[in-house]
């Protein structure tokens, strides 16, 4: 009779101490199991949520510090404009998976009409400038925006390095806009760069001079269907910014650059106080690029954000799309905490509990392990078979309240998010960003949507592990002290 | 000898003086022969006892089985191959049977064991006197002299030469302790078993065919 069939015996004949130690891991086994459960869940509603808020970040001024400031601090602010090398430097990192910088401007046309949203056809006309299309400059050649899913190429072609490195006349443009207009790839659409002034005492705005920006249309774009149910109080935003995205023209960096540089240039001939204010200051507006930087995934966010913080000008700051998680998901992140420490106050009871149930069970034992170490039994083997009994009644009460367990988590975390979520009905104020574009809107709705207590393999695996473990430490150590005794000092 | 103590010292330390149990101890103890030692209550016979089947260690000196050091054959080897050892309490596993309490050494030991296991120790029980609708019980529900007679078939289960007994009968009446005796008689004359029993009782010293004496830490022949 080795060991093994030893310890089973002993817990086939043993009932009622067996059954005493049942109950003892199951209601222990219920707490660790129900902490595990709330702990997956939370976790799994932070993997899918900051999953659907995408893995972009950038870096931008932080108007929320700005707000706070004095007065004083305000006068004596200065804001330094991002330096492109620190913009390169910050995309080599190894958190990224590709970059892109932007430089956009407005323009108008004389020629090419722009969108104007489903079924609207007229058109207002007025004599003022008119900038209805957006030229968003491109240094990333595939285009950071396609490649995100923000638009997908339909037909044609992205651009060329060579194309972005030289600046050349190539445009990729909305499907909507190639149909408005009858235009085809290879085709040409033409835009004007407009030169205004501006007169401060009668508020009238001149024609001063103006030049064709004639660029080839290289492909054409569809935004990504965004569904929007009928009667949704986003619905006019939603239509707004379809708008502007249908009537984005995405052309090379540096065509943006020659444009911007133009008007610039221009305006300073017919406002010469301006000019000299440009003149002493050294103002120059071709040197303000919006970078995005796609991460590798969601989870780099927070080592991205600590690793470029400090390369950064003051009062700049590192936004990325998981940041909206921490401000919506607070419910959901104070029940993971609370549930953490519920975690580690079980651990810690059950291994003081068990020990000492295991303890008292070992006084009575004591007796016979001294008998089995007297026959020559080896010490491992006795340990063997006293874990071996803990273990096959743990295994019993642990796989019991996994499902007990699971279920009063489920019970509990509802109860818990309730009362959380009617605790955060304030919002705090919205600034934009330029990461908007980049990231879909999540709601307190969402979260509690994807919250799930559920029975899935890591969990199983996990409350396995911790529940077997804890009991395993909590048998082992009581049991150590008795058999490293010689035999005669545990039986005499 | 199978059996040898040599130089033996074991000692209580009491402060910084020494109360001495064993001083000097020699002894040797041969195959086919039954042993006593006789002496009085706390004459430091069990503590021999210990040290002569491993459950405890001297200070000095050494045990040899076979002419080998104990310390060097390893004590917890020692235990399971070359002695068995019978206590005046029974020392049986409570929740198991008869059958099963001689079965745990099988499982232990390493010297070879007939493959039909349950058999043999239905047959040495049966021998020692316990028939098998009794091997079957569970052992608390044996009188004192029935659970002796387990325990010796479980200290003969493992085939061992080398059997040592602390006082096997002081839990027994007169008749059942005749009974042990003749056991142990039995073992040593007809089986060839080197018996050794640690006793306080004249009567059983008597029936040895050596005893020694033990007396105030100083062991020496009887006669």
């Amino acid at each position: 009779m080795n060991f093994i069939k030893r310890g089973f015996l002993s817990v086939s004949r043993k009932k009622t101490k067996s059954l005493i130690l049942l109950a003892v891991i199951f209601i222990l086994g219920n707490v660790i199991s129900g902490s595990i459960s709330i702990q997956q869940a939370t976790d799994n509603v932070e993997t899918s949520i900051k999953e659907r808020l995408g893995a972009a970040a950038t870096v931008e001024l932080d108007y929320e510090k700005i707000d706070q400031m004095s007065e004083e601090e305000h006068m004596n602010l200065e804001i330094s404009n991002l330096d492109l090398e620190l913009i390169k430097q910050i995309g080599e990192l190894s958190y990224v998976k590709y970059y892109d910088y932007s430089f956009s401007t407005w323009l108008g046309s004389d020629t090419a009409n722009s969108y104007l949203g489903e079924g609207v056809e007229e058109r207002y006309e007025y004599d003022g400038p008119s900038y209805d299309f957006q030229l968003k400059g491109v240094n990333y050649a595939p285009v950071l925006d396609f490649e995100e899913g923000i638009g997908n190429l339909l037909e044609g072609r992205a651009f060329e390095d060579q194309e972005v490195e030289n600046g050349s006349s190539v445009a990729i443009i909305s499907k909507k806009l190639a149909e408005i207009n009858d235009l085809q790839i290879g085709d040409n659409i033409t835009f004007t760069n407009s030169v205004y002034s501006y007169d401060y005492t009668t508020g009238e705005e001149k024609l001063e001079t103006s030049r064709d920006v004639i660029l080839e249309v290289i492909g054409l774009f569809n935004p990504t269907s965004v569904s929007v149910e009928e009667g949704d109080r986003d619905q006019g935003m939603f239509d707004y910014m379809n708008m502007e995205y249908q009537n984005t023209v995405y052309v090379p960096n540096e065509v943006v650059i020659s444009e911007v540089t133009y008007q610039f240039e221009e305006y300073l001939k017919y406002d010469e106080e301006y000019a000299a204010i440009v003149e002493e200051e050294g103002i120059s507006m071709t040197d303000y690029y919006i970078p995005i930087f796609v991460l590798n995934s969601p989870e780099d966010s927070r080592s991205f954000a600590e690793e470029v913080q400090p390369l950064l000008p003051e009062i700049y700051k590192v936004s990325s799309s998981g940041d909206q998680y921490d401000s919506i998901a607070a419910p959901v992140e104070s029940m993971s905490k609370l549930a953490g420490y519920v975690l580690l106050i079980a651990v810690v009871a059950t291994v003081l509990i068990i020990g000492l149930v295991v303890l008292l069970f070992l006084r009575d034992r004591k007796h016979e392990l001294g008998i089995y170490l007297s026959l020559g039994e080896r010490r491992a083997r006795v340990v063997g078979q006293i874990l071996l009994e803990v273990m096959v009644v743990a295994l019993i009460g642990i796989t019991l309240s996994l499902f007990t367990g699971n279920l009063l988590a489920q019970g509990i975390s509802e109860t818990l998010l309730n009362a959380e979520n009617t605790q955060n009905q304030y919002h705090d104020m919205i600034y934009y960003s330029e990461l908007d574009a980049y990231q879909t809107n999540v709601t307190m709705d969402d979260v509690m949507a994807s919250y799930e207590v559920k029975l899935d393999f890591s969990y199983i695996l996990i409350f396995y592990i911790v529940g077997l473990l804890t009991i395993l430490v909590s048998t082992i150590i009581p049991l150590i002290y008795i058999v490293r005794l010689n035999p005669k000092k545990i039986m005499m | 000898m199978i059996l040898e103590a040599k130089e033996l010292n074991y000692f209580y330390q009491d402060g910084d003086s020494r109360r001495y149990v064993l001083k000097d101890t020699n002894v040797g103890f041969e195959k086919g022969k039954f042993y006593t030692i006789l002496g009085q209550s706390g004459s430091g016979k069990t503590t021999l006892l210990s040290l002569l089947s491993a459950l405890d260690s001297p200070h000095s000196g050494n045990v040899l089985f076979n002419e080998q050091d104990i310390k060097k054959i390893g004590y917890e080897k020692y235990r399971r191959n070359n002695v068995g050892i019978i206590f005046q309490s029974y020392n049986l596993i409570p929740a198991f049977t008869a059958v099963e309490n001689v079965l745990v050494p099988m499982a232990i030991t390493e010297n070879e064991i007939p493959e039909d296991q349950k058999t043999v120790a239905y047959n040495l029980l049966d021998y020692i006197g316990i028939v098998k609708s009794k091997a079957d019980r569970p052992v608390n529900k044996l009188s004192g002299g029935e659970q002796q007679r387990v325990a010796i078939a479980r200290a003969l289960a493992t085939n061992v030469e080398l059997i040592l007994a602390d006082e096997p009968t002081g839990n027994l009446d007169e008749e059942m302790e005749q009974e042990i005796i003749d056991i142990f008689k039995k073992l040593a004359h007809e089986h060839d078993k080197c018996v050794v029993v640690v006793t306080h009782s004249n009567e059983i010293a008597q029936q040895s065919d050596q005893t020694f004496m033990l007396q105030k830490g100083k062991l020496s022949a009887y006669e």
